[in-house]
């Protein structure tokens, strides 16, 4: 991943989102250790404190948890709360953004509803 | 522990404030940007918490002392700028060997291998450096003393872009293996923004804001759309700048405490959002007082006549 720090999105959420898709693909499973704060400071050439705001943020969501003096771990449900949280928050806000710039374009319901389904047949079909 | 406490600290040059009340504090084990206009008293400052001036009045403690005419914090201090009074006799190398001499932390062996890594020749002097190279050597001091507290007054001046870079992941890496308090001054804040941890904005002597990067960099939002899209968002609101770029199109920054309510309605009246960088920011906020306007007013006054 390579950080988009002129963006609206703070270095710190960035450094969460990416463990989280780590560990949705598969390269931290569940109750390993994930890096510290250190390592993704070396690692993404941030402060320590701005990896360590990431972590904690997934600590908090219990995507994490913590296990004293040792550092970070994944936590065994990890994988359902990630994509559970990215069904409810990222797509949605994708699809109101779709829906505004429909209005914006003034198409119909009916409009944009076949685009999604011409785009999904393209993706899968 | 603080490594750095100031209160009502406040020094003269000829009459003029150079720091004026500056009360703030650092805690021990963080990088900290030190910014400000040329001229916002950063450099008075470093000197005098490295010792080498004395404050008027009020406090200043490093590591709970006094810094001016004391051997401990002289011992845990470094202070370098693009000044250093390195003896003229002296080899590079030399320089280097007093160096370890002096500082009870200093890392040698770190101090040769980025001597080579940035290609300097032992038997080289100071003062035949490059101004570039200088800093380069300099920057090298200060990494190595490995000081509790180390303070780089624009370390960066005359380096390329490059010996920047490697400077600020060198800085990095050391202090991720070696924690210490570390103060820089810099005019360069967007290249070394994610380097930093805090900031502390000088204004004309005085402290204008002083909190952790992460929080500066969502401090504040940009606006641009029409003048009259834009005046209702803008009654009432702190605003931090504000430009007329076109004849009915403009660009402002507000604290950035938007509903997700007011989100909306600006994206529906057509206004664009934007983030602010935390360099720029620090410019728009340090402008405003001066009621000199901006300099593109030198030029309108001088056109009318």
């Amino acid at each position: 991943m390579i950080l988009d720090t002129d963006g609206m999105k703070p270095i710190y959420v960035q450094i969460a989102e990416w463990l989280e898709s780590e560990i949705l693909h598969g390269n931290f499973k569940a109750d390993e250790k994930v890096y510290s704060q250190y390592k993704l400071s070396d690692l993404y050439n941030i402060n320590p404190a701005t990896a360590a705001k990431g972590l904690t943020k997934l600590a908090e969501e219990g995507i994490l948890y913590d296990k004293r003096g040792i550092g970070k771990f994944v936590s065994p449900h990890a994988k359902q709360m990630i994509m559970d949280k990215r069904k409810n928050q990222t797509l949605k806000t994708l699809i109101e953004d779709l829906v505004r710039e429909a209005g914006y374009l003034e198409l119909s319901e009916e409009d944009v509803i076949r685009l999604v389904r011409e785009a999904w047949k393209g993706e899968k079909g | 522990m603080k490594a750095i406490k100031c209160e009502a600290l406040t020094k003269t040059y000829y009459r003029k404030k150079a720091l004026n009340d500056l009360t703030f504090s650092v805690e021990e084990n963080k990088i900290v940007g030190l910014v400000g206009r040329n001229g916002a008293g950063k450099t008075t400052l470093m000197k005098i918490l490295s010792g080498f001036s004395k404050a008027k009045t009020g406090v200043v403690e490093v590591y709970g002392r006094r810094p001016f005419n004391n051997l401990f914090v002289s011992a845990n201090t470094i202070y370098i700028d693009d000044q250093m009074n390195f003896p003229t006799t002296l080899m590079l190398n030399e320089i280097l060997e007093e160096g370890r001499r002096f500082y009870h932390n200093w890392d040698h062996d770190l101090a040769l291998r980025l001597f080579e890594y940035f290609g300097f020749h032992r038997k080289q002097h100071h003062n035949e450096l490059s101004k570039g190279k200088e800093s380069t050597f300099n920057m090298i001091v200060g990494l190595a003393s490995r000081s509790p507290l180390t303070i780089f007054d624009e370390p960066t001046t005359g380096m390329d872009a490059a010996v920047r870079k490697d400077f600020y992941r060198a800085l990095l890496k050391d202090y991720l293996a070696h924690p210490r308090t570390i103060l820089l001054s810099t005019h360069h804040l967007e290249e070394m923004e994610d380097v930093l941890e805090e900031v502390v904005l000088l204004h004309e002597g005085s402290l204008h804001l002083h909190m952790s990067m992460d929080d500066l960099k969502e401090y504040s939002v940009g606006l641009s759309g029409k003048i009259s899209e834009m005046e209702p968002f803008l009654q009432g609101r702190d605003v931090l700048y504000k430009q007329n770029r076109a004849v009915d199109d403009c660009y402002a920054v507000i604290r950035n405490d938007l509903t997700g309510g007011e989100y909306r309605q600006m994206q529906q009246a057509g206004i664009i959002t934007s983030p602010v960088s935390a360099s720029d920011l620090c410019v728009y906020m340090t402008s405003e007082t001066s009621g000199k306007g901006s300099v593109d007013d030198v030029f309108e006054r001088s056109a009318d006549r």
